[in-house]
């Protein structure tokens, strides 16, 4: 009996690497900021703005690659760096009193987000402690616990997989036909009445089975409103599989009720 | 009645794909007041802490739930094939953890504390069901208010927020960073 693979830790990126890091290892122009003040010893409370704002943009001037999204965010701080730095320039005819600082913005952004690192990697101890305890839940899920959490978010799900068949649909070439109304409630009926015949049906399948867009969007909207009244259960296995619907049996009674 | 209960509480949990809470045994086991329960599980935790088992019985995410030992997670992966189970990434754990510690909020709080725009980073936290969306705000845009899912404690092995690191706990790990570089 040879134990598997004892697991070797991912190599997390180092903070220590120095200069030579690339920008995606920062989270974001506070990490990075935060990152130059460690580095430097400085105390948070009295950050030199000048020469900590030299260093900020030296390194967002070595970087590799542009990235314009994340860009407008790393400049934004720099902006706010050189913005601070006028306004202690400024003279005046009194002395600012503490509050007035204008580095408190920036400094209790920093603080705040300190706090925030140091709880994701709290946080990401236990997360690496409960990876390793296995659960059923893991495997695909029996109908029956936890439905209203599963139902609640699974609306992503149910719309994914539901524009996934429009565009099919559309790539058929459905067209519309005018004049033909589509009530909701016959669309809930009908989803109603083959549920009660075949207990459990295919979402994909069942709408590919409507024939134009709108009985498709309204069968749709009919799936949603018995989820909701808790009329039906629906359960997918995976992100982009199928979705399985069926009746609740004896709604209402027993003591299942959540 | 604990010695009756024990066996029967077993088969729940053995067959509970999500933390059985005690006010689902209870409904159940109608009439047994839940102090019993609570006891009974006790013991039966207790008892599955033995050595020489496989399995754990843990008391997480608000209820009950069996889960392998952390022990044998190595052969656990090598029976179900699976290389190792993916951990979240840096962006996604820093946007749950705001969300947790100041919930119930929006995505552009977020975004301020973090400096960095989250709209991604709150879309697979959604479809990892780690997050839920909870309503709108009244304010201008009407924007999305998210909060942290029961799935979110049990992935963390939390059993209320209660059990989130303490503000001492963030403060005593910031000094010792500090003084550690020192």
């Amino acid at each position: 009996m040879t134990d598997p693979t004892i697991d070797a830790p991912l190599p997390e990126p180092s903070a220590a690497d120095g200069y030579q890091v690339r920008l995606e290892i920062f989270e974001g122009p506070l990490d990075l900021l935060l990152f130059l003040i460690r580095k430097k010893k400085i105390d948070i409370h009295d950050i030199p703005i000048a020469a900590i704002t030299r260093d900020y943009l030296d390194y967002l001037d070595r970087k590799e690659q542009i990235n314009l999204d994340r860009e407008a965010e790393f400049l934004f701080i720099a902006a706010l760096l050189i913005y601070i730095k006028s306004q202690m320039l400024l003279p005046r005819e009194t002395d600012l009193a503490e509050g007035e600082d204008p580095r408190r913005f920036l400094v209790d952004r920093l603080i705040e987000y300190q706090k925030v690192k140091a709880a994701c990697s709290l946080l990401r101890d236990k997360e690496e402690d409960e990876l390793l305890k296995w659960k059923r839940g893991f495997l695909p899920p029996l109908p029956g616990a936890g439905d209203l959490e599963f139902l609640e978010v699974s609306l992503f799900d149910l719309a994914a997989t539901f524009s996934r068949i429009l565009k099919r649909k559309e790539a058929e070439g459905a067209r519309t036909i005018k004049g033909k109304d589509i009530s909701l409630e016959g669309k809930i009926k009908d989803l109603l009445a083959v549920l009660a015949a075949e207990e459990s049906i295919d979402f994909l399948e069942y709408f590919e089975r409507q024939e134009t867009v709108e009985d498709a969007v309204v069968s749709f909207f009919g799936l949603l409103e018995l989820i909701q009244s808790h009329r039906v259960r629906a359960v997918q296995d995976d992100l982009f599989k199928t979705i399985r619907v069926w009746l609740r049996r004896e709604r209402g009674k027993g003591h299942g009720h959540e | 009645m604990s010695d009756e209960l024990r066996p029967i509480l077993e088969c729940l949990i053995f067959l509970s794909q999500e933390p059985l809470t005690l006010e689902k045994i209870a409904s159940v086991l109608e009439g047994v007041p839940e102090e019993d329960i609570r006891r009974t599980l006790e013991s039966l935790m207790e008892s599955w802490a033995a050595p020489d088992r496989g399995l754990h019985l843990l008391h997480t995410g608000g209820g009950w739930l069996f889960a392998t030992r952390p022990e044998f997670d190595a052969w656990v992966r090598k029976f179900l094939q699976i290389e190792r189970k993916t951990k979240l990434t840096s962006a996604s754990l820093e946007t749950l953890s705001i969300v947790a510690y100041h919930q119930p909020i929006t995505q552009s709080e977020i975004s301020a504390i973090r400096g960095v725009d989250s709209t991604g980073s709150l879309k697979t936290l959604l479809e990892k069901k780690l997050i839920k969306i909870i309503g709108h705000k009244k304010a201008p845009g009407n924007p999305l208010i998210y909060r942290t899912s029961d799935r979110f404690l049990q992935y963390f092995g939390l059993n209320g927020l209660d059990d989130l690191p303490k503000e001492e706990e963030i403060a005593k790990l910031l000094e010792e960073d500090k003084t550690g570089e020192a």
